[in-house]
């Protein structure tokens, strides 16, 4: 397991045309993070969510500041699961999971974590003969597969039925007390984030850090769990602080 | 429970499929096809025509057994097709590096897709000629003209194959780390494959009508050397025989190699959804 340090991490984009102004995703933002926790990244979109895990996993580069993820010392190893399944059309499921992995147990590795996801039986398979949300399970398979120090996650169920997202979330917690995982998990879902996390990072709009809240609940959760559901009432009331906050802070923007 | 023996019933006594039901129907206006333009071409030749100025198809067929049986066929045959291959290589030998180039940089695409596409419109009868001209009629000239008019095609679909990358699976393979090589052989091949296959097949089509020309206006052997020396001799049977011999050749080498080596290499495409 990793240690996540992201120290004044900044990313501005410039402005794509003259005359416009540079967005600013990313503002002064710092967190640290690491051991078998499950940590959420919530906010409104365009706070900067996914850049940040663009960031983490080399993708983009930051502005001005640093994100470093080490694994005592050495660089750590990362898995990625997309808002898509991202899965190479033209190669088998068996195929996509070994082209990302490497050493010598590998056909064993990949074989394990689709049985953890339950589809022992679609490594032969093409992509397009799975739905969505098998698609997306193998996404989940191999991230997993490639036994990252740290792993993230944007929003991965945001494209499926809700009953497919809540199956997958449920299996998802399985598979993290398991394989004991240091998971980065961005969404703008507060019901999953509480459901899913033990820790809660809010992020306001322009990429500030607003809030890092805890959620001591045992696992397995159920979105239907009273606990879980005052937890996210709780979750939404400062959420809804957050966008008066910056509701009010736009005010005065305007009217100076 | 009704619902086991209805499932049963629907097996057992099961429709033929969609897949059976359309490949019949395909076969079925195939032979009607066919069969209707020998008709016509017998009508025509019966009762309009003559059968010298135009000679039954049952004529033909004769002169095609016999232009078989004979081994002219395999003599003249056998220069045409190699010179249509390494005319098609060199369109691939050029062109995948063109249409690299193109799909990959700014500058070069601005370099060669006026060229291109100019080179691609051209008429293949010009290349033909011009070829002979420059080239001469031995083996270089045809080679050059086949090369010539397929190499836009190749070098355009592969351009454009490259263009429709998913980037968002290239992403994937930098956050896993993935090196260069791997990320072509995994996903840039496999991207511009169904493009560069259009291409061949797209540019083959022409190749071989180019490959004919030329043949026809200086060449001393082939399938097209054939075609000429029968109409030298007022042979319209033989000429006609040549030409659909040679045009049977084709279609067979359209539906039999490359229209299978498509189907299995992008069989990924092809598969429905459960």
């Amino acid at each position: 397991m990793a240690t996540l340090r992201v120290e004044h991490l900044n990313k501005t984009f410039p402005a794509i045309e003259r005359g416009s102004d540079a967005t600013t995703a990313i503002d002064d933002l710092s967190f640290e993070i690491g051991g078998h926790v499950f940590v959420s990244v919530v906010g409104p979109s365009g706070c900067g969510k996914s850049t940040l895990l663009n960031i983490v996993s080399g993708i983009e580069t930051a502005t001005h500041g640093s994100v470093s993820v080490s694994e005592d010392g050495s660089p750590a190893r990362l898995g990625y699961v997309f808002q898509e399944p991202r899965l190479l059309p033209w190669r088998t499921v068996m195929q996509n999971m070994l082209y990302v992995l490497e050493g010598e147990d590998v056909p064993d590795r990949a074989r394990d974590y689709l049985r953890m996801v339950g589809l022992d039986d679609a490594g032969g398979k093409f992509p397009a003969q799975l739905s969505g949300g098998m698609q997306q399970r193998v996404g989940i398979a191999r991230a997993f597969a490639v036994e990252p120090d740290l792993l993230l996650m944007d929003e991965p169920f945001s494209h499926l039925d809700a009953i497919t997202a809540r199956s997958l979330r449920e299996q998802l917690q399985g598979i993290w007390t398991e394989a004991k995982k240091t998971v980065l998990f961005v969404t703008h879902d507060i019901a999953e984030a509480v459901q899913l996390s033990n820790r809660v990072l809010i992020l306001a709009p322009g990429g500030r850090l607003f809030a890092d809240l805890p959620i001591e609940l045992p696992y397995p959760r159920k979105a239907s769990d009273t606990e879980v559901a005052m937890a996210q009432a709780e979750l939404l009331r400062r959420f809804e602080e957050m966008q008066e906050e910056t509701d009010a802070a736009r005010a005065t923007d305007v009217a100076s | 429970m009704s619902s086991v023996p209805v499932a049963r019933a629907s097996r057992g006594g099961r429709p033929p499929s969609l897949v059976t039901r359309r490949r019949v129907r395909g076969i079925a206006g195939l032979v009607i096809g066919v069969g209707g333009f020998l008709l016509v071409w017998t009508l025509l030749s019966a009762l309009i025509f003559g059968p010298f100025t135009l000679p039954p198809p049952s004529r033909i067929g004769s002169v095609m057994w016999e232009i078989v049986r004979s081994g002219q066929f395999i003599h003249h045959f056998v220069p045409t097709i190699l010179r249509l291959a390494y005319g098609f290589g060199l369109a691939l030998l050029i062109g995948f590096p063109v249409g690299y180039l193109m799909g990959t940089s700014r500058w070069w695409r601005a370099f060669f897709h006026d060229m291109t596409i100019v080179a691609g419109s051209i008429p293949g009868i010009t290349y033909a000629v011009l070829a002979l001209v420059v080239f001469g009629i031995k083996i270089l000239g045809p080679i050059l003209s086949v090369g010539l008019v397929s190499m836009p095609y190749v070098a355009i679909n592969v351009a454009e194959g490259l263009d429709s990358v998913d980037h968002r699976l290239v992403q994937m393979s930098d956050a896993y780390g993935r090196r260069r090589a791997s990320i072509v052989r995994n996903v840039l091949i496999p991207s511009v494959a169904p493009f560069a296959f259009a291409g061949v097949r797209l540019s083959f089509a022409l190749a071989w009508k180019v490959e004919q020309l030329t043949e026809v206006f200086g060449s001393s052997s082939g399938v097209g050397f054939q075609i000429r020396h029968e109409f030298e001799d007022f042979s319209i049977p033989g000429m006609l025989a040549w030409v659909l011999l040679f045009v049977i050749f084709m279609i067979l080498v359209e539906r039999f190699v490359l229209a299978k080596l498509e189907r299995y290499l992008f069989r990924w495409r092809l598969e429905d959804r459960p």
